[in-house]
């Protein structure tokens, strides 16, 4: 039928196309490829939504999910391929295209009004309704809607009364009112407790038994078996298989799909590294409501890095630790000395530096010269009397431009136009080769760099944990974990769940430890 | 050009085009623009108009851009910070030559020093309200001129304050050296100081940092209110200075002296070419901005144009520039 088939030699035909029903499916997705820069988000993808299907989509981060969820609903366009409903092929430039064509997406941050009333939300973007429109005939729709999708609520009420799983369900009900017929749910659970995981589920099963079809994005494993009927996993930008649920049965099996061969731990020559006493100490940090708890130490020389899905604290326990989290409480001691939290100065001074995961918004100057960004967080040492020092400091950036190898000839360019990979080592160039940094708080250090650049960062980051550094970085990729890290931190609800030596873990344990699905319950409530 | 920028590689190999961006561009293009408006109006004022070129009518245009350009460079700062403007200009203006005024009898010096203090003061606190607190620009510098009027107006009672009879410790500000008024001395001087100082200070670093990004400068540790507090209390000194040279040019001071002089002053700043959006531009364009509008102010009071006339034009100027910069910035950007 397809080639996916033919990348898994186990899959079941029968079951899918029981699945998929008998006739021409819903959505074909045929030869999708797209690139952005030097990295290959999706390569040649396809896939088949049958008729009141609900197909799973799986991958880890970078693997092409959202790239796909956008090139559906119509917010990038493919370089190539091709996608057919019902055997109409359709082009979507527009994000309007798509929703004309019957696809609708409901995601994790919610698109909702809060202080308009259900009804009201229950009809925004819905163009077909009567400028003139009747208060009665509007309010009997509303109703209408929110008993199919078994919610009772007043149309009156305002959306900021509702729970965040009601309001989930009020998003599919204005879908299911714009008569969509293929749902896209990316991520819709991540923020939903047991109990409205189920009713979002139950109602879903229905809308599918009418006859739309869903596709399912998320991280969660167990959930995706309970409710989809087929799963396609996603690897590097290739669809690597698509099976019947029933086939992969465990979340086990579904692992192993998503990170196919394991690679040995990298070889790391540098023992002697760890210099015992000196580091950072975290005790006890809460940062509500992200943050429950959070103890770690990162000695001085140590790698350790934070892994958890998204929504689990680890960008926040970054942010608190370089004082940008004002509500952040706890203890915690460099080399010994109680650093304040909620002051991004005071931790600096301290010997924090911090890489944000925005390096747009939060990182670089973008109008900026690669010199100006290169010096930005050293201005205080480099002037004297409130005088900048001219000389020093262009020695100084001639310095750092040459440590993390961007071209010195672009040293007065501004950084906006530069490749992600080069934005980033001039962002990393801040915080790097510095006496007075003891701690390295890195968030996402190789987000939007291809592959290339991404081995410079990682040499830089190691460079600096030789120098005796502590170095604690945040990343949702499991490889770049098992690749940078001496000890992997894995999060889930604010929690560490697991602390373990690089040595003693390997990706299925950690993206167990990852997805908890069997301690959901426990922590979302 | 900005797409070879894009893909240039990223170690050691041939650089292509030179990589001046596209924000840079589009500044340039205004400035040049500007130049060429200027020369053109230089021009046509020199062969069009009546006595335009005579060093009297210099003297006058200087003479108004005395005070216009303090207060423009005042903004300046503010709008380099990434805080828009202050609509309190006048108002702190206004204040600043009745208590100059009021204060004579004491003695100019206690006079100078304690009206550059309340400018300081009054620029202190809103720049702490809107860096400290994050608190909107707009709101607090109007609440501030709504508040500043008041005292005034309180204190003074509604009369128009004057200078001591036979007091003449302040006449020195309206003499001239070299036939040009004094205050265009200290204009130039406050401008060449200025500049030099942000180019080689920390804290003129900081502010176009701020300005820029306020985000990325927080994570990157820089004191970003206490950033956003000089810039204002450096503008607020400036503009107290403006209305102590009009109060002892006018030899009176009361509200009205606040005249058209906030919106001048932004005027000044936007012709200039600074960014409205912050991190980018110097005191040299908001002098440049405020010469520009002066000229334009003059040869239309020289032509016998009506005051409505003159407000109209500035008006037209202001939006030109404004669209000429986003003009150029799309074309940089395509």
């Amino acid at each position: 039928m397809t080639e996916n088939e033919n990348a898994n030699p186990k899959a079941e035909p029968g079951a899918s196309a029981a699945a998929a029903g008998t006739t021409a499916p819903m959505l074909s997705v045929r030869g999708v490829s797209k690139t952005y820069g030097a990295v290959r988000a999706l390569d040649d993808a396809s896939l088949d939504l049958g008729t009141g299907e609900i197909l799973g989509l799986c991958g880890h981060n970078g693997a092409g999910k959202s790239t796909l969820v956008k090139i559906l609903t119509g917010q990038v366009r493919p370089d190539g391929g091709e996608i057919v409903m019902q055997g109409e092929s359709v082009e979507f430039r527009t994000p309007l295209d798509s929703q004309a064509k019957g696809l609708a997406i409901v995601d994790q941050e919610l698109a909702l009004a809060p202080d308009l009333s259900v009804e009201e939300n229950l009809f925004l973007g819905n163009f077909d309704l009567s400028l003139l429109r009747r208060p009665g005939a509007v309010r009997r729709r509303a109703r209408d809607l929110l008993q199919r999708i078994g919610l009772r609520v007043d149309p009156r009420s305002p959306v900021s009364a509702l729970s965040i799983g009601e309001r989930q369900l009020i998003e599919i009900a204005r879908l299911v009112g714009r008569d969509a017929r293929v749902l896209i749910l990316d991520e819709p659970t991540a923020t939903l407790s047991e109990n409205e995981i189920e009713r979002v589920f139950a109602v879903v099963r229905e809308l599918v038994r009418e006859g739309r079809s869903t596709i399912f994005v998320s991280h969660r494993l167990d959930e995706v078996l309970d409710l989809c009927d087929r799963v396609t996993v996603l690897r590097d930008g290739r669809v690597v298989s698509t099976r019947s649920s029933a086939d992969i049965g465990h979340r086990q099996e579904l692992i192993k799909m998503m990170i196919g061969k394991e690679l040995p731990p990298p070889q790391r020559s540098d023992a002697a590294r760890v210099t015992a006493g000196a580091g950072a100490a975290i005790s006890g940090l809460r940062v509500p409501p992200a943050v429950v708890d959070f103890s770690q130490d990162v000695k001085g020389g140590q790698i350790v890095g934070l892994t958890g899905q998204i929504g689990s604290g680890t960008s926040e326990v970054l942010r608190a630790l370089a004082g940008l989290e004002p509500d952040a409480r706890g203890e915690f001691t460099l080399d010994g000395k109680a650093v304040r939290l909620g002051s991004p100065a005071a931790a600096l001074g301290a010997g924090v530096a911090f890489a944000s995961n925005d390096r747009k918004g939060e990182g670089l100057f973008l109008e900026k010269s690669v010199e100006e960004n290169l010096v930005a967080t050293r201005l205080r040492a480099l002037s004297r009397g409130g005088f900048i020092r001219g000389r020093e400091l262009k020695a100084t950036a001639r310095r750092l431009v040459e440590f993390v190898k961007v071209d010195p000839r672009r040293i007065d360019d501004t950084v906006e136009h530069f490749s992600g990979g080069n934005q980033q080592k001039v962002f990393l160039g801040r915080c790097l080769d510095r006496p007075d940094v003891k701690l390295l708080l890195l968030d996402e250090p190789t987000r939007g760099v291809d592959v290339a650049g991404r081995a410079e960062i990682h040499q830089l980051i190691r460079q600096a944990a030789l120098a005796g550094v502590a170095v604690l970085f945040a990343s949702t990729e499991l490889d770049e974990i098992l690749d940078l890290s001496d000890h992997v931190v894995t999060m889930f609800g604010g929690r560490i769940v697991a602390s373990l030596a690089r040595e003693d873990t390997n990706a299925e344990l950690i993206s167990a430890d990852m997805t908890m699905s069997h301690e959901r319950g426990e922590v979302a409530s | 050009m900005s797409t070879d920028v894009a893909t240039a590689p990223t170690g050691p190999g041939p650089l292509r085009t030179p990589t001046r961006n596209s924000r840079e561009t589009a500044i340039q293009g205004v400035f040049y623009g500007a130049i060429a408006l200027f020369a053109a109006l230089i021009v046509f004022g020199a062969i069009d108009t009546h006595g335009f070129l005579t060093m009297t009518n210099v003297r006058a245009i200087l003479s108004s851009v005395a005070f216009v350009g303090m207060v423009a460079v005042g903004t300046a700062l503010i709008m380099i910070s990434g805080n828009l403007f202050s609509l309190a200009v006048g108002s702190t203006a206004a204040a600043a030559a009745m208590v100059f005024l009021a204060l004579l009898p004491h003695g100019i010096v206690l006079a100078f020093v304690v009206t550059l203090l309340m400018g300081v003061v009054v620029g202190a606190i809103q720049g702490f309200l809107v860096g400290g607190i994050g608190a909107n620009t707009i709101i607090v510098t109007i609440g501030a001129a709504g508040l500043i009027q008041g005292v005034a107006l309180w204190a003074s009672k509604g009369a128009t304050i004057l200078p001591p009879k036979g007091d003449t410790s302040f006449t020195w500000l309206n003499g001239h050296i070299f036939t040009f008024a004094v205050p265009i001395y200290i204009l130039f001087g406050t401008v060449v100081v200025l500049d030099q100082y942000l180019r080689r200070s920390r804290f003129g670093r900081q502010l176009k940092l701020v300005g820029e990004n306020i985000e990325a400068a927080r994570a990157a540790g820089i004191r970003t209110a206490w950033v956003v507090i000089g810039a204002f209390c450096i503008a607020g000194f400036l503009f107290a200075f403006a209305g102590l040279e009009l109060g002892a040019f006018n030899e009176s001071g009361s509200l009205l002296i606040e005249g058209t002089q906030t919106y001048d002053a932004i005027a000044a700043a936007v012709v200039g070419g600074i960014a409205i959006t912050g991190g980018r531009g110097s005191v040299w364009q908001a002098l440049g901005g405020a010469i520009l509008i002066a000229m334009i102010s003059d040869i239309l009071l020289l032509r016998g144009y009506s005051e409505g006339i003159q407000i109209l034009v500035k008006g037209v100027v202001v939006f030109a520039v404004v669209v000429l910069a986003r003009l150029n910035r799309m074309r940089a950007e395509s």
